[in-house]
């Protein structure tokens, strides 16, 4: 099928894509309409080929990449041959495609000369989709059902035609329809924008060598892949990570993984891996998919794009039924945080011993928390998220982690908000927020520091909170002899000085005006022995109290 | 008299002088990075020379110096800036370095970090605290103050940032502080937030503060030996600096805003275009500036540029509102390279100007664009810069034949696909900048400026569907000439967050009063001529985090109904941005914003030439366009006014290439630039 085309046409069509799917990101970034989206960018604009292969994908939110090839797939199923121009698809569940239901996958088929040539796709993280709780995060579900809407591959659209009582439908189950149809329009309008692109491109370069040079873009990219996997030591190599718990009662829940280097191949398995659980913390097939390849794109070189091609290299095994793979029906909506980071952690220290100057140490864990009461200040109901008091990323062979990066998902990519932003628009008042002292893992290289945040709430009678996370008790990896990063404290402290320790997948939390959530965020992982670390490097350390003294 | 435009880039210093009736005069000298201004002293001599005088007549003849320089550039990207202590609220001493919990480069995990411009060491918690209702919480304690003063001064800063939480409602502490500190330490340059950037969001006023301290020693010291050499000379008129917003200011109000003048470079050029939108009558322009280095876009709307305030320079955060200039890493020196994969790259790594590439003849051996342009016969290897450089043709096909080799093509193919690919990359630049400001650059001109543009512009054009390109003469020096058509320019800023069905029409116009009360105020010591006020807001829907900014020019502020109007004003402009507007949601005003601006007298136009006999080409050459074809070149400053010249043809001056490529036709206009009408054929 491959058209005779020169490298120079073929790497023109490469820079084309790679601007279509950074404008699709740029549109959906200046026209979402909630915060999480404009301000946090839990989103990804991706292009597929005809047969569901990643062809380019923008590079916001680490944790979406190679996780959109299923969703394509899943519609490509469901609807076989009955797929036409100007219909557009949506999805969510995560037993069809998905990654876990407050992702909303938009896709639209783009045809060439008659034939289906490429999907368009945009999936973006909604601050609401129905179930049991506010934002989908639910610690209580044992049902995927208590978790919010599912939708299966669905067609909104109609050969150009929106099918309003259908879009109607989603609204009327969601807590903000307003942000859902804002959000959604964005979307749609990200997809529309690179079928418009991609439809420019084929009248500029003719259907055949736009579609060849998709294989050799896809084949170039291989090519570097098994490259640098041909250069790391070959063999069988074991990582595990926990889970601290399931918060209904079982604990230290492993993830297991062997992976073999062969030549070029990297086999991961995740088969020895602990089994499902009743609760949230499960992994969609989709999921644990992205969690892999997301590992293997973080271990090789950065500019090797993140296409189907730089991901042959990589097979995958898991066994059904695990907690990486649950069955239909359980709940999974904390799967992109935890047990992603798990996963990513257990396939990382395996693979540090085949490419020990290319693995990082762990980064922080996601542990957050959410509080609804009433604004005395206007009589109103809040509802707030945290996303501040980020956790220490984990220390490279490149040098000392980064402070308050964030997660292995996320890695650098989630922004909190302004501390005096929340302090207008919630009843809340940040005594502290700094850097947390002593909580980066030891090593030559230190991992980031977590945060220290003490915030006051000031909410007209009582609140609720809810926690949902991990972290408490296992802190992120230290690797090649580096030391662990000290794992979350999360403490609420109530007017009479009574100090309560969080547990990180709690609701209906009380929270009376004036108690204090003393947060403090875990620390990245050290890397290479901690006594090798340099003096220089200690002493400002200890100059600038982000270790105390004395130590190592 | 004259008015003398004085742009430093990174290898020269132009300056260009105005006289009474329009007439301009360029000269050139080399940059003096050690100390700009030995150059702009060497360029400003060539300049009398140029007008056959001498440096102190030349400088009595002059009623006004613009200057456009990038010492506080300089200082942040190579990190040469001063030694700086921070003064923060107790518990928040590392907003800085937390970045907003970004890193950038995302999947570069073993990127190690940046150290922050103040170490945490000298970030200091300085007991004191405000709510954001401007309700007292925590009085300033001296007691920290002074200890944390005492371990500045101990630690021996140059400069002191102040910053603390929720200032830009109140600035009583931030300014009580920085008397203390200037009493205890008389020599230190000390600046605070709510005089830099008096708005919400602490990481983006801490950020700016920092800067402010971080490059206003030097630029204090640079602009001080600059007046000093100047009066040495024989001038004693006024320097105005070129702000990155766009304006100018006088040297005083620079050094105060220091960060504010990291675009100086980049915002001439757009002044530049600015000016030259307005000559042309063609108010949607897309200045498109393309150097050694990197391809500088922006977009004039309406016959005015946009503003942004999200900009950054080298990775730090500057919120001061400054032209929306978006830099693609796309010059004449970069070096194309191949991928494993078999990709072809141009860019973002650069030969600079040493090696330069290859036909430099500096010892540079990758291929760079220009070589590529070398080869493919666009430029003449024997009058490069005028004659002053010559090239080495067989360096720049001996750097293309080891790329040629690698894609497995032959010399003229690997030659033309760094065009290709550079090309696209520009495109593909503008088109994202035009989706992020929301408008189709189908109708838009480019106006192609900098000395590699030319050479690429038409395909550029033709890639977005763009009809119109326009060359001005003046394009090597457009920045330091379009300086000269500035204004003076203050801008002040409050934040007053409420949304408007809670806001008074009265409150708003007193803040908007008041803050114009203010702008005035701080033009009227320096200036006594006409000045303008432009009035803005920025503004979001309530649940929304980002704001826009909202022109409220023809908002009738004495109107009953001024809420409504504001709000529709919102609604609008959110619909020209974002394709859409919900009428139905809160709209809250975060940012009042107002310009101040002093209007200098305008630049006299350039004389118009008489249409004349048109120029024959000097010369023909062979230029490779798909096929080698036999093209006449052309002498830019020899073209009549209506000549008109169709493609493949050459226009040379000293300082640029233009390639017209088959189907396109270009006319010189009035002014002598070329006016070119790109054909649309659907070549790729």
């Amino acid at each position: 099928m491959s058209a005779n085309i020169d490298p120079i046409t073929a790497s023109v069509i490469r820079h084309r894509l790679t601007a279509i799917v950074e404008e699709m990101g740029e549109a959906m970034l200046r026209t979402s309409y909630s915060q999480i989206l404009n301000s946090s960018r839990d989103f990804s604009a991706a292009l597929c080929d005809g047969q569901c292969r990643l062809v380019a994908q923008a590079e916001h939110i680490p944790v979406h990449v190679g996780a959109m090839p299923w969703a394509a797939k899943a519609v490509a199923d469901y609807f076989g041959d009955d797929v036409y121009p100007g219909d557009l698809f949506l999805l969510n569940d995560p037993y069809h495609g998905g990654s876990h239901l407050p992702d909303v996958t938009a896709i639209v088929p783009v045809f060439v000369a008659g034939t289906l040539a490429f999907w368009s796709m945009n999936r973006a993280h909604h601050s609401d989709i129905g179930g049991a709780t506010h934002g989908a995060y639910n610690p209580a579900a044992t049902e995927i059902f208590q978790e919010g809407l599912r939708i299966p591959p669905l067609r909104l659209w109609s050969k150009g035609e929106v099918r309003q009582d259908l879009a109607d439908m989603l609204a009327v189950n969601v807590r903000h329809p307003r942000d859902f149809r804002g959000d959604l329009a964005a979307q749609i309008g990200s997809v529309r924008l690179g079928e418009r692109r991609l439809q420019a491109l084929v009248e500029d370069f003719g259907a055949e060598v736009v579609l060849a040079a998709g294989e050799i873009i896809l084949d170039g990219a291989e090519r570097q892949a098994r490259a640098e996997v041909a250069r790391w030591r070959d063999g069988v190599y074991h990582g595990e990570a926990y889970l601290d718990d399931d918060g209904h009662g079982r604990s230290d829940i492993a993830i297991r993984a062997t992976v073999t280097v062969n030549g070029s191949d990297v086999e991961v398995d995740l088969s020895e891996s602990d089994p499902q659980t009743t609760s949230f913390v499960n992994s969609s097939f989709a999921n644990m998919r992205s969690a892999v390849a997301q590992t293997f794109a973080y271990l090789i070189d950065p500019e090797i794009p993140k296409n189907d091609g730089a991901l042959r290299p990589l097979s995958v095994k898991a066994k059904q039924g695990t907690i990486v793979w649950a069955d239909d029906g359980l709940p999974v909506t904390m799967c992109t945080s935890h047990c992603s980071n798990e996963i990513i952690e257990a396939v990382t220290v395996a693979l540090a011993q085949a490419c020990p100057d290319q693995a990082n140490a762990g980064w922080g864990r996601r542990l957050r928390i959410a509080i609804k009461g009433k604004d005395p200040r206007n009589g109103k109901t809040f509802i707030w998220h945290m996303f501040h008091a980020r956790p220490g990323a984990g220390a490279s062979p490149g040098g000392d982690g980064w402070h308050t990066a964030g997660e292995w998902h996320s890695a650098g990519g989630l922004k909190f908000g302004s501390v005096e932003v929340a302090e207008v628009r919630f009843p809340l008042f940040f005594r502290r927020h700094e850097f947390r002292p002593d909580s980066g893992g030891e090593g030559t290289h230190r991992g980031g520091c977590g945060a220290e945040m003490e915030m006051v709430v000031e909410c007209d009678g009582p609140a609720v909170a809810n926690t949902a996370g991990d972290g408490l008790r296992y802190g992120a990896r230290g690797i090649h002899g580096g030391k662990d990063g000290a794992p979350h404290h999360y403490v609420q402290v109530d007017a009479r000085g009574r100090a309560t320790d969080l547990k990180s997948k709690e609701v209906g939390i009380p929270v009376q005006p004036g108690d204090v959530f003393h947060v403090q965020s875990g620390g990245g992982g050290g890397w290479g022995d901690p006594a090798t670390r340099s003096k220089a490097a200690h002493d400002i350390d200890l100059r600038d109290g982000l270790v105390a003294d004395g130590q190592a | 008299m004259y008015r003398i435009g004085v742009d430093v880039g990174g290898t020269f210093t132009d300056v260009v002088a105005v006289d009474d009736d329009g007439g301009v005069t360029l000269a050139k000298a080399p940059s003096t990075p050690q100390d700009q201004s030995i150059g702009v002293l060497e360029g400003l001599s060539r300049l009398a020379e140029r007008l056959e005088t001498t440096l102190p007549a030349l400088l009595g003849e002059t009623e006004r110096i613009v200057h456009g320089t990038t010492v506080a550039t300089n200082a942040l990207l190579e990190r040469k800036g001063a030694k700086v202590g921070l003064l923060t609220t107790e518990g928040h001493r590392d907003v800085l370095e937390m970045r907003e919990g970004l890193k950038p480069d995302r999947y570069n995990l073993r990127l190690p970090p940046d150290p922050p411009l103040v170490p945490r060491y000298l970030r200091l918690g300085v007991k004191e605290r405000l709510r954001p209702d401007g309700h007292l919480e925590t009085p300033l304690d001296t007691n920290s103050l002074d200890a944390a003063i005492a371990t500045l001064d101990e630690a021996g800063v140059d400069a002191v940032a102040i910053c603390y939480l929720h200032a830009y409602r109140d600035a009583t502490h931030e300014r009580a502080s920085a008397a203390a500190v200037k009493d205890a330490l008389p020599d230190v340059y000390v600046t605070n937030s709510a005089d830099v950037f008096p708005q919400i969001k602490e990481f983006e006023r801490v950020s700016t503060t920092v800067v402010n301290a971080y490059v206003g020693p030097v630029l204090d010291r640079y602009l001080g030996r600059l007046g000093e050499r100047l009066s040495e000379a024989g001038y004693h008129g006024p320097v105005l600096i070129m702000l990155s917003h766009g304006g100018v200011a006088l040297i005083s109000e620079a050094i105060r805003l220091a960060a504010g003048t990291v675009l100086s470079g980049p915002a001439g050029g757009v002044a530049g275009a600015r000016y030259s939108a307005s000559l042309l009558g063609s108010g949607n322009l897309i200045p498109f500036d393309m150097g050694g280095t990197s391809t500088d876009i922006s977009l004039i709307v309406d016959g005015e540029p946009t503003l942004a305030s999200d900009r950054g320079i080298a990775g730090q955060r500057i919120a001061l509102p400054s032209l929306d200039i978006a830099s693609i890493g796309a010059g004449g020196g970069s070096i194309a390279r191949v991928d494993g994969g078999g990709v072809l790259h141009v860019g973002p790594e650069s030969a600079g100007a040493d090696p330069g590439p290859a036909c430099y003849g500096r010892g540079g051996n990758a291929p760079a664009v220009t070589d590529a342009s070398l080869v493919l016969g666009f430029l003449d290897p024997e009058n490069f810069l005028g004659g002053r450089e010559k090239l080495d043709i067989a360096a720049a096909e001996t750097a293309l034949d080891g790329l040629a080799e690698q894609l497995g093509v032959d010399r003229m193919a690997a030659a033309e696909g760094v065009h290709r690919v550079v090309n696209t990359n520009m495109a593909e630049g503008i088109r994202l900048v035009s989706v992020r400001r929301g408008v189709d650059p189908r109708r838009f001109a480019l106006l192609s400026f900098g000395g590699a543009a030319g050479i690429h512009i038409t395909d550029v054009a033709r890639q977005l569907e763009i009809g119109r390109v326009f060359v001005p003469r003046v394009a090597s020096v457009l920045s330091a000439w379009g300086m000269l058509a500035t204004d003076l320019r203050y801008e002040v800023s409050r934040t007053h967050i409420g949304d408007t069905h809670a806001l008074d029409a009265d409150g708003l116009r007193g803040l908007y009063a008041e803050m114009e009360a203010d702008g005035r105020k701080r033009l009227a010591a320096s200036f006594d001529g006409e000045i303008r006020i432009r009035r803005s807001a920025d503004m979001r829907y309530g649940e929304q985090i980002f704001e826009i900014d909202v022109p409220l020019d023809d908002v009738d502020w004495n109107g009953d109904d001024l809420l409504d109007q504001v709000a529709a004003r919102f609604h609008r402009r959110h619909e020209e941005l974002f394709t859409y507007a919900l009428p139905d949601q809160d709209v809250v005003l975060v940012n009042a914003r107002i310009a101040a601006i002093g209007v200098l007298p305008a630049l006299p136009a350039e004389p118009t030439a008489d249409a004349g006999a048109p120029a024959e080409p000097f010369a023909h050459r062979r230029v490779f366009m798909g096929d080698w074809h036999q093209a006449p070149v052309y002498d830019f400053d020899a073209l009549a006014p209506g000549q008109q010249i169709a493609g493949p043809a050459i226009v040379e001056s000293e300082t640029t290439t233009v390639v017209l490529r088959a189907g396109d036709r270009a006319w010189t206009t009035p002014f002598r630039w070329l006016d070119i009408e790109i054909d649309k054929g659907d070549d790729a």
